[in-house]
């Protein structure tokens, strides 16, 4: 009986504290002491992973080959039309020298999930890298595949990363080409799909083009926490509703089967002044998208 | 409640509580089965408390939640809670019943993770999570009963050759084996 009363009074004094309170005190830093325990855990257990791994990707083998071979059409046509599209792009991009702002702006840090929440509540993952190597709240995380989320708590070696299928993320996206900007954020009641919401009504998206991440720059700082153009998912399908347009994204990065990420973290001089910069370059009566706002606001609101 | 605990028997409890948990974070949790994660820590609060009472069931559920609280940076004292109620019924159950069939940790396998799933679910609603009862939510939580069930002999096995050796002797069991050995009857009195 009193474990329960325990339990509940470390409930109710978690939930209702901020999250620079003590109990969040003391869970940083309990994940600083277990974060090297948990990385040389992870270390001796890969191959164990890697085992298991093996036997399901072995099953899905089949059925992923031929989902490929018919991606691989499709993306070979996709190629040819893009080839043209890239040179005005590259042309564009030197105009307005839009390639600063890119991912090579950030300093990427290199870092191992060690630890994944089981449940199907919480998208996180832990991390191995932490305030020493830079990383900090608000940081996106990537793989080699796309975007993967961002960092929400850190300690001085670990840091938790929520997800982009978490309640509390959320995107600003854009599909394909497409300039129309909307919220991507995690589908409610699917915890493994995304919603791209707020799109206007008139603009065009078909199933199996990407959403990638708009990038987009507001006034008053509150420009959008990821570069621009980062891939995150693949339309599935689209709704049609009377205001705005909403698309169901299939996340593309494996987002059950995270071993290495990287956090891109901002240097001195990158992004933030790198946004005032292009403000001023741009032309006049030209505004920046508010879109960014949304998506903070969005995280916001979702991570309460 | 048994109250009997050994140092030995805790020292074997907190041993396996810790690798099994870091070996769920580590491992397990990045295998998905069916597009669910198996969750070997409510099978082993459950174990536990089948195997030493309700007393240390308890103790073992609430410490083990606190582990996964501190670990996975999660609401602190949720799991507790629910792993406090789950190894203190296995426990109970052990305790009143003392059930000897081949299939009772498959039963309580699967009983612990749908009273985890649930109790865990019914708890995010209550502290006002956005999200409905869709059928994408019920097909992951019953998914996720099914393949604990099915991992539930083999942790059973595993909990059990674990702590064998130090486990608490109960009072109905030793009653029932005096009762087969002896007929039933002291040597005294057939003497």
């Amino acid at each position: 009986m009193s474990l329960v009363v325990l339990s509940l009074l470390l409930l109710t004094a978690y939930f209702g504290e901020a999250p620079s309170g003590r109990l969040h005190g003391v869970q940083r830093a309990f994940l600083t002491v277990v974060s090297p325990i948990q990385d040389g855990a992870n270390k001796a257990l890969k191959p164990v992973r890697d085992l298991f791994g093996w036997f399901g990707d072995t099953l899905h083998a089949k059925s992923q080959r031929d989902a490929l071979r018919k991606q691989n059409d499709q993306l070979r046509r996709q190629l040819v039309t893009n080839q043209a599209e890239k040179r005005s792009y590259r042309q564009l991009i030197a105009l307005f020298h839009l390639d600063q702002l890119g991912v090579s702006n950030y300093r990427p840090v290199s870092a191992t999930v060690v630890g994944k929440t089981p449940n199907i509540w919480y998208s996180t993952v832990t991390i191995d890298k932490g305030e020493a190597a830079g990383v900090r709240v608000n940081d996106p995380v990537i793989n080699g595949e796309g975007l993967v989320g961002k960092v929400v708590q850190v300690a001085s070696d670990g840091a938790q990363v929520d997800l982009i299928t978490d309640s509390s993320v959320g995107v600003s996206a854009r599909v394909g080409t497409s300039s129309a900007t909307g919220i991507l954020q995690p589908k409610v009641g699917e915890p493994n799909d995304l919603l791209l919401q707020y799109l206007p009504a008139n603009s065009q998206v078909n199933a199996g083009e990407y959403v990638v991440t708009s990038g987009t720059v507001a006034p008053g700082g509150d420009d959008s926490l990821y570069p621009p153009g980062l891939p995150v998912g693949q339309v599935t399908s689209v709704n049609e509703e009377s205001a705005y347009k909403s698309v169901n994204v299939h996340p593309i990065a494996n987002l059950h089967n995270l071993d290495i990420v990287q956090v891109l973290t901002s240097g001195a001089g990158t992004r933030a002044s790198n946004i005032a910069k292009l403000a001023v370059t741009l032309p006049a009566g030209q505004t920046p998208s508010t879109s960014a706002t949304g998506e903070q606001l969005a995280s916001t609101e979702a991570g309460g | 409640m048994s109250g009997a605990f050994n140092p030995a028997l805790l020292a074997r409890v907190a041993a396996l509580s810790i690798v099994l948990v870091f070996f769920q974070i580590g491992v397990v949790s990045e295998v998905p089965v069916f597009g669910v994660n198996v969750d070997l820590s409510p099978l082993l609060v459950a174990f536990i408390g089948l195997l030493c009472g309700s007393m240390l069931g308890a103790v073992a559920g609430f410490a083990i939640g606190l582990l996964v609280d501190l670990t996975l940076l999660q609401t602190l004292g949720l799991t507790s809670l629910v792993f406090t109620l789950i190894g203190f019924w296995c426990g109970r159950l052990r305790e009143l019943r003392d059930p000897q069939a081949a299939l009772t940790p498959l039963l309580v396998g699967c009983a612990a993770s749908a009273v985890s799933l649930v109790g865990y679910s019914l708890m995010e609603f209550m502290l006002g999570v956005d999200a409905p009862v869709s059928f994408e939510l019920l097909r992951q939580i019953v998914l996720g009963i099914v393949v604990n069930t099915v991992v539930a002999l083999p942790i059973w096995a595993i909990v059990r050759r674990a702590l064998e050796g130090t486990l608490p002797e109960d009072p109905r069991r030793r009653r029932r084996r005096r009762a087969y050995t002896t007929g039933g009857l002291s040597p005294l009195s057939r003497a």
